[in-house]
C-alpha cells in the first residue's frame, strides 16, 4: 500500500501534509463500463421520480398554482405556514443530529455490555410505523397523558410544535445515529493514539481530532432529518395541532379542498428548503476531506472506561432508550387493551379484527413488496454512491440530487405524481403510429393491480438514504485503494464489486435494513396509489386511527413491528457472515 | 475518468433505453381492456368513501345480489376527487359510494361523474338528492355534541343543550372542533352558524367567539369525538352517528346531545362515474344502493347514519329526528361559499391568538 501520505488528512493543516489530491493516472481510455451504468441509471431514475414529478409540476406551474405559490410570501396565513415549516425542520434536524450522534457515540465509543440490545433499541423508532409514535406520546404526556395527567395531575398541551419536536426527533434520529454509527467504526484508532501520544487528553481528543472528522457526518444528518421532518405528514395530521407546515397544507389542499392545483403549488414551495439544505450540503461540506480508511493497519480500539466519561454518556443512553421502550411498550399493551388510559380492559379483540379478513391481505401485500424493493434500492444506493463520490465528475451533483429527489419530495406530491403518471400507459405518437413506451403500472386496472407503482414508490423513497450513508462511506475511504485494484487492471465495475462494496458493506446494511423498514413504513405516497388487489398496510393503520380505533391502529403496528425487526435480524445475520474486511486489507499490508 | 461526455451521452442514452421498452400499439384497443365487454363479465371497482365496514358489507351484498364480482378501496372525498381527475381518461373506479355530498358536488364540477339518476331515485326526499342528477343520497349525518360527561363533571358543567352553552368561560380549551377546510364536518358547524344567525359575519362572529374555548383545530372531521372521549376535551363538535360507535367501542363517557336552536346534516352520496368500464354494472350498483336491503346494512357493522330511503328500517341507536331542529341547510350554496369562507376563517378567527 502506498497510502501512507493521504493517512491522517483530516485537521492536516497542523501536521503540514498535503491534502489528498486525488492521483490521476494515465489519460485511461473512455471508460465504457462506467458510462453504461450511469445511462442505466438515470434511465431509471427517469422514470421513477422525474416524469411523475414533471407531471405534477405541469399543474403546480400553471398560471392558477403560481398564484399559490406567490401567496405564500404575500399572504399572512401562508407565510406564518412557511415559518413554521422552517422551524420545525431546523430544531427536528438540530436535535436529532446530536442525539443520533450522542447514542452513536456511546455505542462505539463507551465500554459496556449489551450492545447488541442498545443498538436494536435504537433502530427501533425506524420500523414505526405513521401514527404509532405520535398516538403512543398522546396516550403517554398528552392533556389527558397516563404519566402527565394520571400520575402528575397535570394538564399540559403537547399539540403543536412541542409534540412535534417530540415525536420527530424519536422517530428519526435513528437515521442520525446510523449515520454516526458507521462513521466513528470506521475511524482510524490510530489517530486518537497519536493524539494521546502527544499529550492530548480525552476531550482534546474527542474536540480536535474526532469531531472534525465528523462534520459530513453531522451535515448528511442534518440535511436528512431536515427534509425528513419538512417532509412528514402523518404526524402533522397527528399532534400537530394548529401547527400547520407545508406538508399538511399540501395535504389538506388535495384531501380538503379538492386542489390538486394548489397542493401541488405548495409542494413546489416545500421543495425550496429541501433545495436550500442540499446546496450548502454540497458547497459547504462537500470540500472537506475526511479520508481516514486507508488500508493502513488499525490500531487496537479504545474504548472509554473511566467513570467520568462512562457514567454520564450511559446514564443518558438509558434515558433515551427508557422513553423509547416506553413508546414502543405503549404501542403493544395498547394492542391487548380495549382503549388504553380510559378502559384498560385486556382484549385480543383487536388482533382478531387486524388478522380476520382486512388485515391479512394487507400484511401479505406489504410484506412481499418491501421484500422486493429492498435490494433494488438497496444496490441503486451504494451505486449511485459510488458513481457520485467516485466515478462522476462533472454532474456528479447533479446525479446526487437526482438519487434524493424521493426523499426531498413530500410524500403526497410523489403519490400524486405516480397516480397521474403511471395509472395511465404512457404512449408517443410519432407519424401515426403510438408507440407505448411503459404500460399502466399503477392504479385498478394495471397489471399485478398497480403493484409495480408500489414497489417504484418504495425503491423512490428508500433510495436516498442508502445514497446518503453510502456516500458518507466512501468519502472516509481513500480513492488511492480504487486506483491501486485500478492500476492493477480490475475494470471500474470489478473494482466497485471486489473493492468499493465490501469496503461500504455497514453502509449497505445500514441502507438495506433502512430501505426495508421505510417502505413497510411509508404512508403519504401510498394512499394515492393504493388499490383493492393491493392493501398496504400503513393505509390500513390510517383508517383505524381515522376511526379511532386506537387499539385496532395498535394491534396493526405491533404486527408491523415484529414482520420488520424479524427481517433486519434476518438481514443482520446474512450480511454479518463474512467479517469485517477492513481487518483483512490491515493484516495483509 | 468519467468526464463530460458522458453525462452529455447520458440523456440521449437514458431516452433510447426508454424506447427499449417501448412497442408499437394497435390503436383500436386503447380504449382498454373491457370496453364495450358484456356484463356478464363485468367487475366493478368501488370508491368508498365511508368506514372499512360499511364498505366492505355494502360491497358483499351487492356482489351477492347480483352475482358481480365488487371491491372497493377506501379514500376520503379529496382523495377520490384527486384520483378520478388523474385518471380521468381511463377511470379504475367505477361508482363512488359514502362520503359527503360536497365532495360529488366538486367531482362532477370537473367532469368526473356521470349525469345519471337511478330508477329508485323516486323513493328518495328531494332535500338529499342532487338537483342535476349527479349524486343521490343514500344516508344522513345530523352535527351533534359529543361530550365527556366525566370531565364536565369535572368542571362543573352540564351536557350543552345549545351553541351558546359552548361559549361557557368554563369550558376554556374544552371544545374540540375540526378545521372547516379539511372536514366536511367542520365546515358544516360553520355554515350551520352562517345559517341560523343569518349572515357570514354574524357566523363567523360566533366561531370568533368559541375559538377561545376551542383546544386546537383538528385535520380530521371525526378527530373531536375521540379527543372528546380520551377526555382531553369536554366536547366535542361531530357528526352524532360517530359519537355513537365511539362510545360503543369503549368510550364509555360519551354522550350525545344537540343544539337547541337547530344543527346542520350532511348526506352521503352515491354516483356513477363518467367514461368507467362497466357502465351498465355501475348503474345497477347506484341503483341498489338507494334500496332499503342495501341501506339497512350500516347498523349491522356499527354505522348509524340516517337511510334516506324512508321505506329503511330506523335503527334504535341512530339520531332521532323528530327531536332534533335541522337548519335549511341549502348545499349548492355552501359549495360555492366554502373557499371564500374557509380562507375568511382562517385569517380571521384560526390565527388569532385565544384571550
Amino acid at each position: 500500500m502506498t497510502a501512507a501520505n493521504t493517512a491522517a488528512t483530516p485537521a492536516n493543516t497542523t501536521l503540514g501534509a498535503p491534502p489528498p489530491a486525488r492521483v490521476r493516472g494515465r489519460r485511461k481510455a473512455f471508460d465504457w463500463p462506467t458510462a453504461a451504468v450511469v445511462v442505466v441509471v438515470v434511465a431509471i431514475l427517469g422514470i421513477l421520480i422525474i416524469y411523475p414529478l414533471a407531471s405534477v409540476f405541469g399543474q403546480a406551474l400553471s398560471a392558477r398554482g403560481w398564484e399559490v405559490v406567490r401567496s405564500t410570501l404575500t399572504d399572512p396565513v401562508n407565510r406564518q405556514i412557511v415559518v413554521n415549516t422552517f422551524v420545525l425542520g431546523a430544531v427536528v434536524g438540530v436535535l436529532g443530529t446530536v442525539l443520533g450522534f450522542l447514542l452513536a457515540y456511546v455505542q462505539v465509543k463507551v465500554a459496556f455490555t449489551g450492545k447488541r440490545w442498545f443498538h436494536l433499541l435504537c433502530l427501533l423508532p425506524v420500523v414505526s410505523p405513521p401514527f404509532a409514535a405520535a398516538t403512543a406520546i398522546i396516550t403517554l404526556i398528552g392533556r389527558r397523558g397516563i404519566i402527565t395527567h394520571g400520575m402528575l395531575g397535570l394538564d399540559t398541551n403537547i399539540y403543536g410544535l412541542p409534540g412535534l419536536t417530540i415525536v420527530l426527533v424519536m422517530s428519526f434520529f435513528p437515521v442520525a445515529y446510523m449515520n454516526f454509527k458507521g462513521m466513528l467504526e470506521n475511524l482510524d484508532p490510530a489517530l486518537d493514539d497519536a493524539s494521546a501520544n502527544l499529550g492530548a487528553s480525552k476531550w482534546t481528543t474527542f474536540w480536535k481530532v474526532t469531531l472534525p472528522m465528523l462534520v459530513p457526518g453531522f451535515a448528511a444528518s442534518f440535511l436528512l432529518l431536515f427534509v425528513e421532518a419538512i417532509a412528514d405528514l402523518a404526524n402533522p395530521l397527528v399532534i400537530g395541532g394548529d401547527f400547520t407546515v407545508l406538508a399538511s397544507r399540501a395535504y389538506i389542499a388535495i384531501t380538503g379542498e379538492y386542489d390538486i392545483v394548489a397542493g401541488s403549488a405548495y409542494s413546489l414551495v416545500l421543495l425550496m428548503p429541501a433545495l436550500l439544505v442540499f446546496v450548502v450540503q454540497q458547497y459547504w461540506v462537500g470540500r472537506r476531506s475526511t479520508v481516514s480508511v486507508t488500508g493502513k493497519p488499525a490500531g487496537q480500539k479504545r474504548l472509554i472506561t473511566h467513570p467520568s466519561g462512562r457514567v454520564p454518556l450511559l446514564a443518558f443512553g438509558v434515558l433515551v432508550l427508557s422513553a423509547i421502550v416506553l413508546i414502543y411498550l405503549t404501542v403493544i399493551v395498547g394492542a391487548f387493551t380495549k382503549i388504553l388510559g380510559i378502559n384498560n380492559e385486556f382484549t385480543l379483540a383487536n388482533f382478531q379484527y387486524v388478522l380476520s379478513g382486512i388485515g391479512n391481505e394487507s400484511i401479505k401485500d406489504t410484506t412481499l413488496l418491501a421484500l422486493i424493493a429492498t435490494p433494488i434500492a438497496g444496490i441503486l444506493g451504494m451505486l449511485m454512491a459510488w458513481l457520485v463520490v467516485r466515478k462522476v465528475k462533472r454532474g456528479s451533483g447533479l446525479l446526487d440530487f437526482l438519487g434524493m429527489l424521493g426523499l426531498a419530495v413530500p410524500g403526497t406530491v410523489v403519490g400524486i405524481g405516480y397516480a397521474i403518471a403511471f395509472n395511465t400507459p404512457l404512449r408517443v405518437q410519432v407519424g401515426g403510429t403510438t408507440y407505448q413506451l411503459l404500460p399502466a403500472l399503477g392504479g385498478g386496472a394495471a397489471m399485478f393491480g398497480g403493484a409495480v407503482a408500489i414497489v417504484m414508490v418504495y425503491v423512490i423513497r428508500s433510495l436516498p438514504s442508502g445514497q446518503r450513508t453510502g456516500i458518507a462511506a466512501l468519502q472516509q475511504i481513500d480513492p488511492s485503494i480504487d486506483e491501486a485494484a485500478a492500476s492493477l487492471g480490475a475494470e471500474s465495475t470489478t473494482v466497485f464489486r471486489t473493492v468499493t462494496l465490501p469496503l461500504i458493506r455497514p453502509a449497505f446494511l445500514a441502507g438495506l435494513i433502512y430501505a426495508f423498514a421505510r417502505s413497510m413504513t411509508t404512508l403519504s405516497p401510498i394512499i394515492f396509489i393504493t388499490t383493492p388487489q393491493t392493501q398496504i398496510m400503513t393505509k390500513q393503520i390510517l383508517a383505524e386511527v381515522d376511526a379511532g380505533r386506537f387499539g385496532n391502529a395498535f394491534a396493526f403496528c405491533t404486527l408491523l413491528l415484529i414482520i420488520v425487526l424479524s427481517v433486519m435480524g434476518l438481514m443482520s445475520l446474512l450480511l454479518r457472515g463474512r467479517n469485517d474486511v477492513r481487518t483483512q486489507i490491515g493484516a495483509g499490508a | 475518468m468519467i468526464n463530460k461526455r458522458v453525462v452529455g451521452a447520458v440523456s440521449a442514452a437514458a431516452v433510447m433505453s426508454l424506447s427499449v421498452v417501448g412497442c408499437a400499439v394497435d390503436t383500436s384497443s386503447t380504449a382498454g381492456p373491457g370496453a364495450g365487454g358484456a356484463p356478464a363479465d363485468a367487475k366493478l371497482t368501488v370508491a368508498c368513501g365511508a368506514m372499512e365496514e360499511i364498505c366492505d358489507a355494502w360491497t358483499k351484498g351487492f356482489a351477492a345480489k347480483t352475482g358481480i364480482p365488487t371491491n372497493f378501496v377506501r379514500l376520503s372525498s379529496g382523495e377520490t376527487v384527486a384520483r378520478l381527475g388523474a385518471t380521468k381518461a381511463a377511470p379504475e373506479f367505477d361508482v363512488w359510494h359514502g362520503g359527503p355530498a360536497d365532495g360529488y358536488g366538486a367531482a362532477a364540477n370537473q367532469g368526473l361523474l356521470e349525469q345519471y339518476v337511478p330508477e329508485n331515485a323516486k323513493d328518495i326526499p328531494e332535500k338529499y338528492k342532487d338537483a342535476n342528477g349527479y349524486w343521490t343520497g343514500v344516508y344522513v349525518g345530523v352535527l351533534g355534541f359529543c361530550s365527556n360527561t366525566k370531565v364536565l363533571a369535572e368542571k362543573g358543567v352540564g351536557i350543552p343543550q345549545s351553541w351558546d352553552d359552548l361559549l361557557d368561560p368554563l369550558l376554556k380549551s374544552q371544545v374540540s372542533t375540526a378545521h372547516p377546510s379539511t372536514s366536511g364536518t367542520a365546515f358544516t358547524t360553520l355554515w350551520t352558524q352562517v345559517v341560523r344567525l343569518g349572515s357570514e359575519d354574524a357566523g363567523l362572529a360566533f366561531m370568533a367567539k368559541l375559538h377561545n374555548n376551542v383546544l386546537q383545530y383538528t385535520k380530521s372531521g371525526t378527530a373531536p369525538g375521540q379527543v372528546a372521549g380520551r377526555g382531553e376535551v369536554a366536547v366535542g363538535l361531530v357528526f352524532s352517528h360517530d359519537c355513537v360507535v365511539y362510545k360503543e367501542r369503549g368510550m364509555t363517557d360519551l354522550e350525545v346531545s344537540f343544539p337547541s336552536e337547530g344543527t346542520g346534516f350532511e348526506v352521503g352520496g352515491v354516483a356513477v362515474v363518467a367514461n368507467g368500464k362497466n357502465q351498465q354494472a355501475a348503474r345497477q350498483y347506484a341503483n341498489w344502493a338507494l334500496t332499503p336491503e342495501a341501506q339497512e346494512l350500516g347498523p349491522t357493522v356499527g354505522s348509524y347514519q340516517l337511510p334516506t330511503n324512508p321505506a329503511s328500517r330506523i335503527d334504535a341507536r341512530m339520531a332521532n329526528l323528530d327531536d332534533i331542529v335541522l337548519v335549511d341547510y341549502d348545499f349548492a350554496k355552501a359549495a360555492e361559499r366554502k373557499k371564500d369562507l374557509t380562507a375568511r376563517f382562517d385569517a380571521e378567527i384560526a390565527a388569532q391568538p385565544k384571550e
